[in-house]
């Protein structure tokens, strides 16, 4: 009888530490300021950041983070004439920088393990659509089918021992869709360089953040509840060392004044319309940015039963929570504990 | 040892047993209650801070609409049904509006024109340290 209660004693004890959502130790570490923080705002890549760092090296890592996100802004920006990304437009070929290449490469890997729905040379549907300009309408069948043509990441030539990119006759391309992801992921490197083991980021609504808070407990991200009011919360996802990525058509979207019909941001490259798959937002779970950033939009794209596919064949690199037209939320296995929803949720297992 | 020893003894394992459980059941309880629990406005409130002073508090549980006035121009902040924003603003980009609404402990609104922070604040355990949208 003792030993029951001894063991059930431990048992209560141990999900007792479960329960302190947190579960880590205090990062009691030397650092006397390892509790403080210090918060960057900016607006960068058309939207607007905020970066929160703590402890002592957190005014150097701040800096080195917000020098970093001009840089590569500079650098891939699709309307300023100075970017490389412009340069390589106009051109239709060019000698990739290195961290333009590592996003070409990335870029293609998505395009082939998605199976297409993530392109980045959709640039010109965006274009035609008017999501590049705010210039919206809906286009002519004729052109879209003409523009449609143009699109398809597998009509790009790059050599990778010259980093040599060349476009496709008439392509346009655009790392918009994994720049944002990118940047995060460069920004915790640079954290971590300058002795900073606990941040947040949100670049956009794109958050990722490094390590614990500063007294061990998770970040608690919401998800913006898509058929809700700005700020209103489908879930929580509980994270350490994690970027949490949402693509959803509610951000950018135009309605026709003589239909009244909605047309949102995310494009189909398949069809050249905006996506109609069912799902009203898919949040990405992952250590890898660029990875989440890039999934984010693919598995939108794709639907809830092709995204369950691609994340059981891939389920070692990233989680997803999906939210369908319906409101109902499905969430893969691997972040189920750490994922709270007053509407309950669905589980997507790996068989 | 007699017979009502070990009685006793049982008795008391089975005390202690009972006693165990409950507190279990109450924990999960307790954790359950959290999870589901809404943040509530009552114990939220929203922060102003201009040049990184506090120069206002309201909370976010009382309905008001307040002129924030600087050298750098004005924003009207609006907090209704346990949600604050900035309706309007003669900054340039206006982006502070475009930002919409904010309800959760950690949220903030920013006019980096106007170097204008508006951020909800509460000693709410449950409070988000971010969204993403």
């Amino acid at each position: 009888m003792k030993r029951i209660l001894c063991a059930l004693l431990s048992l209560c004890l141990l999900t007792g530490c479960a329960y302190s959502v947190g579960g880590g130790t205090d990062a009691s570490e030397a650092d006397p300021e390892a509790g403080t923080s210090s918060t960057e705002y900016l607006e960068a890549m058309d939207t607007y950041m905020t970066l929160t760092a703590y402890g002592s090296h957190r005014e150097e890592a701040l800096e080195a983070a917000c020098a970093e996100i001009r840089r590569l802004e500079a650098l891939l920006s699709t309307g300023s004439d100075s970017s490389e990304v412009y340069a390589l437009n106009q051109s239709g070929s060019g000698v990739l920088s290195d961290d333009t290449a590592a996003l070409l490469e990335y870029a293609l890997d998505l395009y082939d393990s998605t199976g297409g729905a993530f392109d980045i040379t959709v640039y010109p549907l965006m274009e035609l659509w008017g999501f590049t300009t705010q210039d919206y309408q809906v286009p002519a069948a004729d052109a879209l089918q003409s523009t449609l043509a143009l699109v398809g990441a597998d009509r790009l030539t790059y050599d990778s021992d010259t980093q040599t990119l060349t476009l496709g006759e008439g392509q346009a391309i655009d790392f918009g869709g994994i720049a944002k992801g990118y940047t995060s992921q460069q920004v915790m490197e640079l954290f971590l360089e300058a002795g900073v083991t606990s941040a947040m980021v949100s670049l956009g609504g794109n958050i990722h953040c490094l390590g614990t808070k500063p007294d061990g407990s998770l970040w608690r991200i919401g998800i913006q509840d898509p058929a809700g009011a700005e700020g209103e919360i489908a879930a929580i996802v509980s994270v350490t060392d994690q970027a949490v990525i949402t693509s959803g058509g509610y951000q950018r979207y135009f309605e026709d004044e003589d239909t009244g019909e909605t047309y949102h941001h995310i494009i189909d490259p398949a069809t050249g319309y905006p996506a109609k798959s069912g799902l009203s937002s898919v949040s990405i779970v992952t250590g890898d940015g660029t990875l989440g950033d890039g999934l984010s939009t693919a598995l939108y794209i794709m639907g809830l039963e092709e995204a369950t596919a691609y994340w059981r064949a891939h389920s070692t690199l990233f989680q997803a929570i999906l939210i369908d037209d319906d409101g109902a939320i499905y969430v893969t296995e691997g972040i189920a504990d750490a994922v709270t929803a007053d509407a309950g949720f669905t589980v997507l297992t790996a068989e | 040892m007699g017979e009502g020893q070990g009685n006793r003894n049982r008795k008391n394992d089975l005390i202690l047993l009972a006693a165990v459980v409950l507190a279990g059941l109450a924990l999960t309880a307790v954790y359950f209650a959290s999870r589901t629990e809404a943040a509530d406005p009552a114990a939220l409130t929203v922060v102003v801070r201009q040049d990184g002073e506090v120069t206002a508090a309201y909370p976010l549980s009382q309905d008001g609409s307040y002129l924030i006035e600087s050298e750098e121009g004005t924003n009207r902040l609006v907090i209704e049904d346990g949600a604050a924003c900035i309706e309007d603003a003669d900054c340039p980009d206006r982006l502070c509006v475009k930002q919409g609404k904010i309800r959760y402990a950690g949220d903030s609104l920013i006019c980096l024109p106007h170097s204008l922070v508006v951020e909800i604040t509460g000693s709410d355990e449950l409070a988000l340290d971010g969204v993403t949208k």
